[in-house]
Parts: structure tokens; sequence; C-alpha cells
């Protein structure tokens, strides 16, 4: 028979004893403490074994649970650059404008349409007008995304917390352009030049005019930067020759109320599209919800890997104790507390591999929770609508999810070792040398 | 005007009527108004020069007042056929090899106009100097029995031009000497020169023009005229776009 290594602490008269009185105190059962006992040595019998079973679970689950935050992170990133870049959580537009964005599909807005907003769940919104155009420099062209904004408005984007070389516009009357860095590069324009913009007006008659530059952006991609050029939106209506807004733009403070918001703007606005920024941002809304799966996948993945190494350890600690366990048997040990036995041994090394696993998973996130620099990879993180500073993001029901399910497939996978123990015949057992 | 069609037009108007008071708008509205209501055919070669090729190519031309006017390729075989229509503000281009004409998109007015160095607000910016510029004589001078004007044509703060300045040589027979493109810096870009003065169609008129950016000496775009007819008697279904498509 094994050597019998009790943990620290461990008292081998006290369990015999408490052994030698189990029958009079039911013969089904053998008390939970004696049981983690018992398990609990046998753990401690393979230090080795075990100890490296148990590195292996705490690695997997720090991985996991580093992985995740780091597609939360992304999840979260994304979900507010798509946002942030004049979206909003929720829109109201002219049904059409979608496919064919113009000044057309623009609408009026009634007056005090913002009384049916609950001023708790909105943190802000904005009317602009936004349409296609044309904007050319002495020595380039390029197509745009012309927005015009009513700058108090805009603290519910980007524009408001862009760093800006040269002006900032100073009111909706304001006739001057505020351009990205990136479009400024390509025109090879500077602050108080004039660009020509070309687009169509309400008339559907082109119109073109030359407006001077009063800021340069800087935004945290170059996508955007070259996308946006913003003006008053009193001057654009006055070159389109309208009134109408394109858009207006909501804000939520608090985002489960997204769905209330959108009635309340519905009943405002009975002919036009209420639109979550989901169904805006499709893109950006897939690679959330895939975050999400991803999760589960990866964390099948890793931990489905590691069940066959617990499997096989818990099989093999069985094997070992063949005539242990028959012993056992032959004493009057129920096969229900053998099953008890090998499930409490897999929970056990589960459970300490999961803790260690946090454990670690917490300090290597202290490291990285200032975001990790991606700059180098700009561009190509851009096309995913993605910022180049990665800052991973903790979800305490994702570390709850990840020990539980680690749990639970610590339970499945003693079930194996577990009928192993229990067809074990004590008179053959008994018989082996 | 420093443009294709422009200076088809600009070069209609009658030599030697000078204006009563010279001032840099009626130099300019001369040269634009005197053309009003006349119709011109022309026939030219355009050189196109890069540093790695030369290619010639003719062009058949028809004007109707300032407005109108519809250009069409006819040599070399690969450009023939190729045609460009203008009509007031609107610009339509044919492309024979898809069989079809489309209409140029505002995007495509500050591009090259079929790969040369005139862009296609070139071709089609004839009549918006009075609206958008102030116009002013910054230099005269006499030289060869004519008086030469240097206009400096400074665009409004709003106007739809990218140029910081515009220079224009002009004698006092409205014949185009020279025009010079500064961006914003006042940095000339790009320079128009005529090359050479001639009779042709009764008029006296710039038969060789070159235009070119400044700061490359081995890229430029020549246009040479061949014939000219003033006053030609261009029927109006020319400027429609079954005649664009090679209707007649």
């Amino acid at each position: 028979m094994t050597r019998e290594t009790g943990p620290p602490g461990g008292d081998p008269e006290n369990s015999r004893s408490e052994f030698s009185n189990a029958p009079a105190r039911g013969r089904n059962r053998i008390p939970v403490r004696l049981l983690l006992q018992f398990s609990w040595r046998n753990l401690w019998r393979h230090r080795r074994r075990n100890g490296i079973l148990l590195s292996a679970i705490a690695v997997a689950v720090a991985g996991v649970l580093l992985l995740n935050t780091l597609l939360r992170g992304m999840q979260y990133d994304m979900m507010n650059t798509a946002i942030d870049n004049l979206t909003g959580h929720v829109k109201v537009l002219a049904p059409g404008y979608l496919d064919d964005p113009g000044i057309e599909r623009g609408f009026d807005t009634p007056p005090d349409w913002q009384q049916v907003l609950d001023p708790d769940a909105v943190e802000g919104w904005a009317a602009r007008i936004r349409v296609p155009a044309v904007i050319m420099s002495e020595r380039e062209t390029r197509g745009i995304q012309l927005v015009g904004i009513d700058p108090e408005q805009e603290s519910i984007s980007f524009l408001h917390t862009a760093a800006i070389e040269g002006e900032r516009l100073t009111g909706r009357g304001d006739r001057r352009l505020v351009i990205g860095q990136r479009l400024a590069d390509d025109l090879a324009t500077l602050p108080g030049r004039r660009l020509v913009l070309v687009t169509q007006g309400a008339d559907g008659r082109t119109r073109e005019a030359g407006f001077r530059i009063a800021g340069i952006y800087r935004a945290e991609m170059s996508l955007v930067e070259s996308a946006f050029v913003f003006t008053g939106r009193d001057a654009l209506q006055d070159l389109l020759g309208t009134g109408d807004v394109t858009e207006i733009s909501v804000r939520l403070a608090d985002a489960p109320r997204e769905a209330e918001t959108m009635a309340a703007l519905a009943t405002a606005f009975e002919d036009l599209d209420v639109l979550s920024w989901r169904q805006l941002e499709p893109q950006a809304a897939t690679m959330v919800a895939f975050a999400d799966t991803s999760i589960y996948i990866y964390f099948l993945i890793v931990m489905g890997a590691l069940v066959f190494g617990l499997v096989n350890t818990l099989v093999t600690a069985v094997m070992e104790r063949i005539r242990e366990l028959g012993m056992l048997r032959a004493l009057g040990m129920r096969p229900r507390s053998v099953v008890a036995q090998v499930v409490t041994e897999s929970s056990l090394i589960m459970a300490t591999g999961v803790a260690i696993g946090i454990a670690v998973a917490g300090g290597v996130f202290s490291l990285v929770a200032d975001g990790i620099d991606l700059t180098a990879f700009d561009d190509s993180l851009a096309s995913f609508g993605m910022r180049p500073i990665f800052v991973p993001v903790v979800e305490a029901t994702d570390v709850v999810l990840v020990a539980v399910m680690s749990l639970a497939l610590g339970l499945v996978a003693s079930f194996y070792p577990a009928r192993r123990a229990v067809k074990i015949k004590p008179l053959e057992a008994l018989q082996r040398r | 005007m420093a443009t294709l069609v422009g200076l088809v037009v600009a070069a209609t108007a009658p030599a030697g009527e000078g204006p009563a008071e010279v001032t840099g708008e009626s130099l300019l509205e001369g040269a634009l108004d005197l053309t009003r209501g006349m119709s011109s055919y022309t026939e030219l070669t355009m050189t196109i020069h890069r540093p790695t090729w030369e290619r010639e190519m003719a062009i058949s031309a028809w004007t109707r007042g300032r407005e109108d006017a519809l250009i069409r390729f006819t040599a070399p075989p690969k450009s023939a056929g190729v045609a460009t229509l203008k009509r007031g503000d609107r610009m339509w281009t044919y492309a024979p090899r898809i069989g079809r004409e489309f209409s140029l998109p505002s995007s495509m007015m500050s591009q090259q106009w079929e790969g040369s160095d005139f862009s296609y607000n070139d071709l089609s910016r004839t009549d918006k100097y009075l609206r958008h510029y102030d116009v002013n004589i910054a230099h005269t001078e006499e030289r060869d029995g004519h008086t030469i004007y240097t206009l400096e044509l400074i665009p409004h703060d709003d106007a739809p031009v990218v140029w910081g300045k515009e220079t224009l040589v002009l004698r006092d027979d409205y014949v185009i000497l020279a025009q010079t493109f500064y961006d914003q810096g006042l940095e000339p870009l790009k320079r128009m020169q005529t090359l050479e003065i001639g009779e042709l169609g009764g008029r006296t008129i710039p038969v060789a023009m070159r235009m070119s950016p400044v700061d490359e000496d081995d890229r430029w775009t020549e246009i040479r005229y061949l014939r000219a007819d003033f006053d030609a008697d261009v029927e109006d279904g020319m400027f429609t776009t079954f005649a664009l498509r090679g209707g007649r």
C-alpha cells in the first residue's frame, strides 16, 4: 500500500477513528469531512503528478481569463468607437438615407421634440446634416462626408475631445471648416487656406463654394480623419438651400434603456427611422457579438483539452489504488462513497487550479491594465474599427462564468474514473499483488 | 479661360476693337462678351509630353456661345471617338470602347482631361471669372505696337476656386499670352504660355499654347490650331448627347 502522507496538520489517528465510527452514523454514508480528508491525502500522495496537472489548469484558466479581458476590451473599444464616430447609441434618419445619403433625405425637426427624451437616460443629442461631398485643394481632390454641426451639441462625439490645430468652430453659423489631419496631409493644405466643396443642393443642383479652414483635428483613427469634414450647421444649410437636418444622434447615459428611448423617439418622429447603433454599424455589431461567442469557443477548446489530462490523472490514481479501494469496499464502503471520493478529488484539483489561475490572471492583468500599444498596426486595426491602444477589460461575470464552467468540467471529467473505481471487484482487487 | 474651350471662344473675339475704358474687368469682359452668340469650328492637335513618352492626338471642336462645346478626338485610332460635351454647367463624356456616355460627376471635374495637363475644370470654367474673382491690372507695358496687360485675378473668399491667385497676360486685341495659377501660399503651380500667334479663320489668335506644371520641365501639354472657322454655321443638334455619341 502506498505510503500515507498527510497534509500539514492532518491527523491520521482522527480519521481512522471516524471511519470506524461511520457505520454507526448511517450505513450509506461516510461523513463529508472524512471524504474530503481522504481525497486531500490522495492528492498529496503524488505531489509531482498533481502539481503538474494543477499548473496546467492554472495556466489554462489564467490564459482563458486574460484572452477574455482582451476580447472584452476589443469589444468595448469597437462599440465605443462606433458610437463616438458620430453614430451615438440611437439615431433618427429619414427612410432610405442609409442606402442613398443626401440632403434630399433631410427632415424638419418638430419644435420641442426633445421633450420625449428622458433626461436621466440621455447624455446628449445632436442634430446634424451629413452629406457626401467632394473637397478640393490646389493639388488634390478627395471624397468626404460633409457634416454640418452645432458645436455646442457635439459633446456626445469624438470631436469634443479631439486635439485641434488652429481653431474650433465657434457656433452653428461658423462658415469655416474643421478637417482631419490625414485629409489635410492628403490635400497639402493648412489652417486659414481655402478649400472648394462640391455637393448636391436640396434642389438637386450642384453647389460649389470655397470654405476657409478654421482648424485641423486629430482622431484616434486616420480613417476618421480622412472621412469627416465639419462646418457650422446653419452655414451648410445656407449652401444647400434648406432648413432641414439629415440626422439626430442620441447618446444614452444608460445603455440598457436603449429600447425605451427608441420607442420615445419613434413617437416624436413618426415617419422616420429610429435605429440603434447595431443597425447603423452592422460590422461593429457583428464583431461585438462575435467577441461574445469567441470567449466561449476559446474556453471550450483550452479547457476541453485539459479535461483529457484530468481524466488521465484520475484514472491513473484509481488504478494505483485498486487494492486499497477493494479493501475499503470489502470493509463495507458503498460504491456511492467511492464515486464521491473520486469526484471530490477531481473537484479539489480543479478548484485549486482555478483559484491559482485567477490569481495569476489578476497579476498579469494589473501589468497590462493601462493598455497595450498597437500603434505599429494602426491601419489594419482601423479597418476593423479599433483604436491603436488596446485596453483590456475585466467583467466579473466572465470570471465567475469561467470558474463555474471549469468546475462543471471537473465534474464531467470525473465521471469515467469514478465509473472505473466503482467497477473494482473487492475479491479480485484483494488478490492482486 | 486658360482653357481649351475658353481659348477657342476667346479667340473668336474680333480683333482690334478695343474697349473705351480699359479696366481689368473690361478686358476680361470684352474677351468673353464679344463672343456671345458666336459659333465656331476648329481642328487642333494636342500633344501630351511626359518624361518617358509623348503622344499626339487630333481633335475637332465645335462651340456655340460661351456655354456650349463639343470636343471630339479624331486620332489616333485608340482615342478616336472619345468626346466631351459641355452644356452650361454640365459635362458629359463618351467612351466609344464601352459605348456609353456618362455625366461627369463633380468629383471628376478637377481630374486631368484625357491624360493631359488640362483639367475638366479648365474646360468648363469660361464665364465664372467675372463672378468669382476680383480683377485688376497689375502691370501694363507696350511691346511690338501692342499694349500688354498683366491681369491679377484674386478669387473671392467663398469662391469655388482652389487657386490663391491667377495672373493673365493679355494683349489689347485679347490675345492671351500667358496664364499662371498660384497656390494659396502664392507659389506658382502651373502655367500656360502662348508659343505662337498667327492668323487663322480671319483672326489673330494664339495658335500654339503649352500648359505645364511649374516644377516639372519635362511634362507639358501643347495645343496647336490647324484650322479655325469662326462664325461657322453649327447646328444645335451638335450639342446633344446623341451628337456626343458620334451621331449626326
